[in-house]
């Protein structure tokens, strides 16, 4: 867990290739379950998990269910659209997990940052009357102070790694939960509670009510009918702000150094307890955004007692970050694909006896891939060396460090 | 199994390939009973490998392994030890927790309805290290004993499990000279009781002072057996790199001049215990020559230029460079006030594994205004300069700047290190065990580019573990012991006996040994 | 008093054996961060095997009968269930460490990620709801050992000692503390328990002396699976009344922290685990805790809000990790894949 390999460029395609074959593994794998579910539970049989299979494919182009009763499918503008809304915190999420990877940190904590962040934003949001400071003007202080405490959620964590050595796993677990009790007792005790509508319970106002959300941009000409928003174009932009600070910047050349070997950084005078704290915190404002971005939105309401739960657009984007071999911009594509994942989990719900939770399974499987996505790209890069001949550099003195070797040799016996 | 067969273990052209690379090509190997044989090779030259296969590690592509006369196969180290055959190796495969009894009866545990049974065991062990006089306290955790005392346990497991041959794989890297000759003394009274010795090493004095014969491998290949007492250190050496060699390094005197590094009374806490590391150190470096801090490992080196490089924290006194005070500086600080550093440990300080080797290139100076533009890196430039560097310092590797450098060799990843400290061009160059692990020709450059830093008004100061680099290559000497500096030598009037007496502590000079 | 102490074993006991669970598999050198989806799989699984086996009837006559020895014996069957099948998922696991090498931090992620996934998806299938329970009855009702067992009286007063470890509570409680105990032993008397130390201690020492790596690891990860599948078991029966949906509300992360706060050794993780266990029993059940007995709730009264209680076992823990993480000390090689080509 120490060093970690950066992403190189030059094997990309390998990245793509293996991410790839995850993918298709876990859908695989998923299909697998439905076929398994669908042949041994009386009730369902072999058509109902033939229609599963076909929903957890092509969700996204699915059109409901036509006049005979079978699956339709075609361009449906509320689904991508919707796609595209669910996309926009997922994105923001897998920028989270992977900005903290590739500075040597596992940051599984964006669901606490992300809950941190939706309570700054809520409160913002809803706290600041319209009728005394343009809606603009809220909206954009909602945003930074979303980030702002998603940023300060994930600094906490960073610390203690930095400053103490705890493992920053257990810590953001810890912090998680912390947050979420937290955050349920700050809305338990405001007065933030819909209780206009009554016919809904522990959900906090949409921020409509204070007439704050985001800007369509055009996007609803495109996608009549759904929830899209420009939110989508702002997780797209800080998607390329965070390639252009992690691959073009002294600041990112410092905190990719620190997380790849704290030890080098550290003499070469990087300062890298700071810099621990700074990938930690950016990590963190990349997941309050996403709550920001979400909640904002003004069509979407939060269910406020969350102390038992934790939000899975947070624990989302570890796939979406693993799949993008943490790449910012790769990240925008993942996060599309874990949205159409969504869809198609409810898709399933919606129109057979199925539920959304396969996509859940299907996500854990492309973890579960992605733990090894190293050894399938090593495998993908052996069957491409053997073509090639041996590699120039083998006159190593010791040769212990090279892992392409050693590999390589594990390959052959 | 009769007849009484001259050889006790025999490897007949064995050939082990990896990957791109024959680490053993056609190597014959002879061992006599109750002889000591030296196996003589640069790093890299395929010792260890050999004796990797002949302990089971790995299976050779072709070749045969013989004991008394009849062939055998060794597939595990398991085959090994049903062999009788035992190794110490070089960095010693004990556990830190345990205990030394512990570690001895690993893998070879009486048990009985599967509980542990040390009592029988216990008494084999101090009847083995009564014989042999291997003195170990055995209920002492292995972190806590001394490296000479972790040394005995690997010889007291293999003695314990009944082993007949007995590898040593560099067994003298990190002893004191005093150690060195107590190891000697052992190796000739296992052999006297009839055991069979495998001794790996570089280091041509011990090889003639304890081995019968010497086979010599260079480069995967075997290049010969001698006896030892019909050879020469010169002959030896001849045959280990392939053409005559220079023992000694050649630089004219130095010729020092302002005082660069002043260090005054430092003290530095240890990690591990309670007292100081280092205790009330004081020197000075001038420009122009080569100070060499001597001393056998973890005698407070490490700590002393951790606190010197900024990377710890003094308690005490005060470090003056190029007249000024940097005691409390950062390190980056340091770095721009005229410092720079080869590190002791490559892996561990020295280089980012990961990043390209155009990326480790400029990792001292990444934000200096040639390498960035507000915040924003210079490629190109960063490019160009890493190309110069290879091109200048020899650096060789696979892609060029693009490299990512763990997969280069280690003696070109030191070259990278030394390259980018040295083109600093600043006063002080700090340079830690900056030959570990490297063959005879890195050795030779890296030297070759130290004295031609001092010759250029550098001051040098060196912290090595090896006598003969200490002996070579410094204009002075101060032997650091238990964190003090108990002496300061002149390495043109003094001997390699001496300097062990220092570095082991039975000697030491007064406090008002002139300050220089 | 005695609610105190039977309530916070109901908590304690199973973080203590699940932090054994890690012990066991970090004391190998593979970090197990999946302890909370084991226990979440082994809960659904126990729960799952009871549920079943009711509707098979085969415990009715017992049950109608009043039996409770055979019902503890039922009672067992499923632990052992779910130990096996914990054991079963852990070699996922096991798998992607030892064999394939992979990141041991993603690989315990992943099992987090798909055990909730699969359990919740499975329980929908099943059950049509979000929470898979008992077919008939509750937890109480068929498992838990009450003082009329052992011929007391309904009224009796019992002295402190037997109503709090003899009445209402239940066998798996001692038998996990029974286990505790007996697989201490085993990782520090036995030769199988050294040989598992020095593999997460030095792997490249053991492989030297002809121990084989890849077995001990295999052994200690499923040791793991099947203390951590018990675990969520013994957890969901205790204290969610058998049931199960999905959640152990990060119980495996807090065993976790019990095992490094004990620093990798048992007797210490005992102590910890009580600790950890009265905190949780604080958070659970502050409002209707009687300390000294005198009917009145102290905890209640000062009046701080419950959310308050509900985040100090996670507060908590992060703040002991902060004081311990110096001295702690894990085994030096827990993470790290073993090669054997490296040196």
């Amino acid at each position: 867990m120490k060093e970690k390999t950066p992403l190189l460029q030059r094997d990309g395609a390998r990245s793509v290739l293996a991410s790839l074959i995850s993918i298709v593994i876990g859908l695989a794998a998923g299909s697998l379950v439905v076929l398994l579910v669908g042949l041994f539970n009386s009730g369902m049989g072999l058509k109902a998990a033939w229609e599963g299979i076909r929903l957890i494919f092509l969700g996204l182009f699915s059109t409901g269910r036509n006049a005979t009763g079978g699956l339709s499918f075609g361009f449906n503008p509320v689904t991508f659209g919707n796609m595209l809304f669910r996309a926009t915190p997922l994105i923001m999420t897998g920028l989270s997990v992977a900005v903290a990877y590739k500075t040597g940190l596992f940051n599984i904590g964006a669901p606490g940052q992300y809950l941190a962040g939706t309570a700054a934003t809520l409160f913002i949001a809803l706290e600041i009357p319209s009728s005394a400071v343009p809606t603009w003007i809220i909206w954009i202080l909602a945003f930074l102070g979303g980030m702002a405490a998603g940023a300060l959620w994930g600094a906490i964590p960073g610390l203690l790694k930095a400053m103490l050595n705890i493992n920053e796993v257990l810590a953001c677990i810890m912090t998680n939960w912390i947050s979420a009790n937290l955050v349920t007792w700050v809305f338990d005790v405001s007065n933030l509670k819909n209780t206009v509508e009554n016919t809904k319970t522990a959900y906090i106002y949409k921020t409509t009510f204070n007439g704050v959300e985001t800007p369509k941009m055009f996007l609803d000409k495109i996608f009549p009918g759904s929830q899209v928003n420009g939110g989508i174009l702002i997780a797209a932009v800080l998607a390329v702000a965070m390639y252009i600070l992690f691959s073009k910047t002294t600041l990112g050349y410092e905190l990719k150094a620190c997380g790849a070997n704290r030890h080098a950084a550290k003499y070469a005078g990087i300062k890298d307890k700071r810099s621990i704290v700074l990938s930690m915190a950016i990590a963190g404002a990349m997941s309050g955004a996403g709550a920001a971005l979400y909640y904002l939105a003004g069509n979407t309401e939060f269910f406020w007692s969350t102390y038992q739960s934790l939000p899975a657009t947070g624990f989302n984007g570890i796939p979406v970050a693993l799949l993008a071999v943490c790449n910012p911009i790769a990240v925008i594509f993942t996060g599309m694909f874990m949205s159409m994942l969504d869809i198609a989990g409810q898709q399933l719900t919606a129109l057979t006896a199925y539920n959304e939770y396969i996509t859940d399974v299907i996500i854990a499987v492309i973890v579960y891939l992605s733990a090894f996505s190293l050894v399938i790209k090593l495998w993908l890069g052996g069957r491409a060396k053997k073509k090639a001949g041996p590699k120039p550099d083998a006159n190593a003195e010791d040769p212990a460090p090279v892992p392409d070797a050693a590999a390589g040799k594990e390959g052959e016996e | 199994m009769e007849q009484n067969p001259e050889y006790v273990i025999e490897m007949l052209h064995i050939t082990k390939e990896f990957p791109g690379i024959k680490a053993n090509d056609d190597i014959t190997l002879q061992l006599r009973k109750g002889e000591i044989h030296a196996l003589l090779g640069e790093n890299g030259a395929g010792k260890s490998t050999l004796m990797s296969v002949l302990f089971g590690l790995y299976q050779p592509e072709q070749g045969e392994i013989r004991k008394n006369g009849q062939p055998v196969k060794i597939d595990s180290p398991n085959d090994a030890t049903a062999l009788h055959i035992g190794m110490v190796h070089q960095h010693f495969k004990l556990v830190d927790v345990f205990t030394v009894l512990d570690n001895i009866i690993l893998g070879a545990e009486d048990t009985r309805m599967g509980f542990l049974q040390k009592k029988d065991a216990r008494k084999k062990v101090q009847a083995l290290s009564e014989q042999y006089g291997l003195h170990v306290d055995l209920d002492a955790k292995v972190e806590d004993i001394t490296v000479g005392m972790q040394q005995r346990t690997e010889i007291l497991k293999m003695l314990y499990r009944d082993n007949e041959i007995l590898i040593f794989d560099e067994p003298t890297a990190v002893l004191t000279p005093q150690e060195i000759e107590e190891l000697m003394q052992i190796m000739k009274n296992l052999a006297a009781e009839g055991k069979s010795i495998l001794f790996i090493s570089h280091k041509l004095n011990e090889i003639m002072e304890v081995s019968d014969r010497v086979t010599v491998l260079r480069k995967g290949k075997y290049v010969g057996t001698v006896d030892t007492a019909s050879t020469t250190k010169e002959e030896l050496s001849r045959m280990m790199v392939g053409r005559p060699v220079q023992l000694v390094v050649d630089k004219s005197p130095a010729q020092p001049k302002e005082p660069v590094l002043t260090v005054q009374g430092l003290c530095v806490p240890s990690r591990i215990h309670k007292h100081d590391a280092v205790k009330d150190v004081s020197f000075t470096v001038h420009a122009g020559e080569i100070v060499c801090i001597a001393g056998i490992d973890g005698n407070g080196q490490t700590e002393f230029v951790q606190a010197l490089t900024g990377l710890e924290r003094a308690s005490a006194g005060h470090i003056e460079l190029c007249g000024h005070d940097i005691t409390h500086q950062s390190i980056r600080a340091r770095s721009q006030a005229g410092m720079s550093h080869i590190p002791e440990d490559r892996h561990k300080h020295g280089l980012v594994l990961d990043f390209t080797l155009e990326q480790n290139m400029v990792l001292q100076r990444y934000y200096e205004p040639r390498f960035q533009n507000h915040g924003f890196i210079r490629f190109d430039a960063v490019r160009s300069y890493a190309e110069d560097l290879i091109r200048r310092y020899d650096v060789r590797s696979g892609q060029g700047p693009v490299t990512i450098a763990r997969s280069m060799s280690g003696g070109n990843q030191q070259k990278a290190i030394v390259a980018r400290e040295i083109d600093r061009d600043l006063p002080l160059i700090v340079a830690v065990q900056p030959t570990r692990g490297l063959d005879v020709g890195a050795i030779e450059y890296i030297h070759g580019q130290l004295v031609a830093q001092r010759d250029a008004g550098k001051a040098v100061l060196l912290v090595s573990l090896e006598l003969d680099e200490v002996m070579n290559l410094s204009d002075r000497i101060l032997v650091m012991y238990e964190g003090e500096i108990v002496g300061e030598l002149d390495p043109k009037k003094t001997t390699v006996e001496e300097l062990g007496l220092y570095m082991a502590g039975a000697k030491r000079q007064g406090k008002e040994r002139a300050s220089a | 008093m005695a609610f105190l102490v039977r309530s916070t074993l109901i908590y304690a006991v199973p973080l203590m054996i699940v932090a054994l669970a890690g012990v066991f598999a970090e004391r190998s050198g593979i970090i197990n961060l999946a302890l909370e989806g084991i226990m979440i799989f082994g809960a659904f699984i126990g729960v799952l095997f009871v549920r079943l086996v009711q509707q098979w009837g085969w415990f009715d006559a017992a049950k109608q009968a009043g039996d409770w020895v055979s019902l503890q014996g039922f009672m067992l069957l499923a632990m052992v269930t779910a130990a096996a099948l914990g054991a079963v998922f852990s070699l996922l696991l096991a798998f992607a460490a030892i064999n394939l090498k992979a990141d041991q931090t993603i690989g315990g992620t992943a099992l987090n990620l798909m055990a909730p996934a699969l359990v919740l998806f499975l329980i929908r299938v099943i059950a049509n709801q979000n929470t898979l329970q008992m077919a008939t009855g509750d937890a109480a009702s068929w498992f838990m050992i009450k003082k009329t067992m052992f011929g007391f009286d309904k009224k009796a007063q019992l002295g402190f000692f037997a109503s709090a470890f003899l009445d209402k509570v239940y066998l798996s409680t001692y038998i996990c503390i029974l286990l505790f105990i007996v697989l201490s032993i085993i990782l520090y008397k036995t030769r199988f328990g050294l040989r598992l130390r020095s593999c997460g201690e030095n792997p490249q020492a053991s492989d030297s002396l002809g121990i084989n790596v890849v077995k001990m690891r295999y052994a200690g990860v499923t040791i793991s699976g099947a203390l951590a599948g018990m675990g969520g078991f013994v957890y969901a029966l205790t204290t969610t009344n058998c049931s199960s949906n999905g959640d152990v509300a990060g119980f495996g992360f807090l065993a976790l922290a019990v095992m490094i706060f004990g620093n990798w050794k048992p007797l210490n993780i005992a102590g910890a685990a009580l600790l950890f266990g009265l905190f949780k029993c604080i958070a659970a059940s502050y409002t209707s805790l009687d300390i000294n007995g005198d009917g009145v709730f102290m905890l209640a009264n000062i009046g701080l809000n419950s959310n308050f209680y509900r985040l100090l076992p996670y507060l908590v823990t992060l703040l002991v990790l902060a004081f311990t993480s110096k001295s702690s000390r894990a085994p030096k090689a827990e993470g790290i894949p073993y090669d054997k080509g490296q040196r």
